[in-house]
């Protein structure tokens, strides 16, 4: 388990300081937005589709440079750091994509071990560590199925699995149950709360469904016209309720 | 069950085929560039140490027996290896194209000639032979074939030029080849490269990956271009050999160890070009990324 450090709680998670982001001459997407995410918190980014949701969680998980403003990750202002610490500040967020983004010539456990590997550990160092995350979300018996063979929500969880296997600081999901039936939606989400819950991982979920933001009391921020406005948790009186440790998805 | 881990590039496809037979096939032509000009170069230094090493001396108004005396005096000079007078047979057969078979007339007054060896590495005897000559009552004259040498030196020296310039061209021409290519396989594998990234790889992992798969690929093409080029240079040898009497102002081709050295260098500076080219090349796209 990932062990809360002091200054987790010190520094903010995410912060943006005026952040505005357009694409060479066209308008602002994104226009002089200020966030302040604190380490361990849970958070839903909404808004209609094309509103920006996905251009700002690019400058989240450090794709994308801003036109305007500040954005830092953990205490870090992302435009003074080398592309090294770049880097090494990249390995404390996972990404969870819309599309997923697997590897279609890598099993579902390489794809998982892919961010291991990418730290520079050794096969016999995550080997049990990527089963049984594969076995937690479910795959145990198809982790050796290439992404191509697996059903769509299989490939969800693998993509979150992905995201999760280094433990992150930081776990940004783009519309992470576009794909997947209302049940498995459910599931999922249950998964994110867990993370957060359980490991103090900061979750950004950006997503237009708002019956999957009723499912959990967190707070909504939503994206219009380029700005950001923080609106009150849009979850259901019953759905406040189910705080308990949630289960551990089939 | 474990599985070996994969590479995180996946397999070669049809472009890195072509790419591989393209490498292969600059390999080839600039290591066989690189053969002949070495064998050209190797020539060059024969003929000229040769040239170079013989002198051609006359006299005027002497006769059979004083060509001997002169040649026996030449031979006693420091640095001459040998000193021997042409027979009068041999003059003949020198002056034949121009006054037939039948002879020289009686009258003609033609020079005695004397070739002399020079010792290896010995200074210019020209100058010495004159003066040992006109010191004993001759009248002679030295020709060094120091113009004909030259000729023959300038003429090799671009040749050789034109050689080494086709093989810096042929290797030009493979590291841009290969560029090109690792930039176009790079956007076409840009959705790994951005995974990577985004989980965190630093540009030199990344980069890493294609330059193992371009080193290889480079490696393994160069290998077979240099085989064929050794092929095909045994098969020029055969029939070099087979046409020996006519081909003696040919450079001589042949293969002893440097020409293997060549035929092993290739592949590997063919791989170092591939994997140079591939790191700068994704180094300078990642670049344009965050």
């Amino acid at each position: 388990m990932t062990q809360l450090r002091p200054d987790m709680f010190e520094e903010a998670a995410v912060r943006l300081d005026g952040v505005s982001l357009r694409y060479d001459s066209s308008e602002e997407i994104l226009s002089r937005i200020d966030l302040v995410l604190k380490p361990g918190s849970f958070s839903f980014l909404t808004g209609a589709s094309g509103a920006g949701k996905s251009s700002l969680l690019k400058l989240l998980y450090l794709s994308q440079q801003p036109s305007r403003g500040e954005v830092s990750l953990f205490g870090s202002a992302t435009s003074r750091l080398s592309r090294d610490q770049l880097s090494a500040l990249r390995r404390r967020v996972g990404v969870v994509f819309q599309e997923f983004r697997l590897l279609g010539h890598l099993t579902a456990y390489e794809n998982v071990a892919l961010p291991l590997r990418v730290m520079g550990r050794k096969e016999s160092q995550y080997r049990r560590d990527v089963e049984e995350l594969l076995a937690w979300v479910g795959l145990g018996e198809r982790m050796h199925k290439r992404p191509e063979t697996l059903s769509g929500g299989e490939q969800q969880r693998v993509a979150i699995a992905r995201a999760v296997v280094t433990q992150p600081d930081l776990l940004i999901a783009d519309e992470p149950t576009g794909n997947v039936d209302p049940d498995m939606a459910a599931r999922l989400m249950r998964l994110f709360h867990e993370l957060n819950k359980r490991l103090g991982t900061t979750v950004v979920i950006a997503t237009h469904d708002l019956g999957l933001i009723r499912q959990i009391d967190a707070p909504v921020y939503r994206i219009a016209n380029g700005m950001l406005v923080k609106e009150s948790s849009a979850a259901a009186p019953t759905a406040r309720r189910r705080t308990d440790p949630l289960k551990v998805m089939p | 069950m474990k599985q070996a881990e994969s590479s995180l590039l996946p397999l070669e496809d049809a472009r890195e085929a072509a790419l591989f037979f393209v490498v292969g096939a600059l390999c080839f032509l600039a290591a066989l560039a690189a053969l002949s000009a070495k064998s050209t170069y190797g020539a060059a230094r024969a003929w000229t140490a040769q040239v170079e090493g013989e002198f051609t001396v006359s006299l005027s108004g002497a006769d059979a027996s004083a060509a001997d005396m002169a040649a026996k005096l030449l031979a006693g000079i420091e640095g001459v290896e040998t000193a021997r007078a042409f027979s009068d047979a041999e003059i003949n057969a020198l002056l034949e194209p121009n006054f037939g078979q039948s002879g020289l007339p009686e009258d003609l007054p033609v020079p005695r000639l004397i070739a002399v060896t020079a010792e290896a590495g010995a200074d210019d005897l020209g100058p010495g032979l004159s003066t040992a000559l006109n010191a004993a009552g001759y009248t002679a004259a030295v020709d060094s074939h120091g113009e004909w040498a030259g000729d023959v030196r300038h003429m090799l020296s671009v040749s050789r030029i034109v050689a080494l310039s086709i093989v810096a061209l042929l290797s030009a021409t493979a590291i841009a080849v290969i560029a090109f290519a690792t930039h176009a396989a790079l956007l076409a594998r840009r959705d790994i490269v951005d995974v990577l990234h985004i989980a965190g790889a630093k540009d030199r992992f990344i980069a890493g990956l294609f330059q193992r798969r371009f080193w290889l690929l480079g490696l393994r093409a160069g290998t077979v271009g240099a085989l064929l080029a050794l092929a095909s240079v045994a098969v020029l040898i055969a029939l070099g050999r087979s046409g020996a009497e006519r081909n003696g102002l040919l450079p001589q081709l042949s293969l002893d160890f440097h020409d293997l050295a060549v035929l092993v260098i290739t592949p590997v500076l063919a791989g170092l070009a591939a994997r140079l080219a591939a790191g700068v090349t994704v180094r300078r796209a990642l670049r344009t990324v965050m």
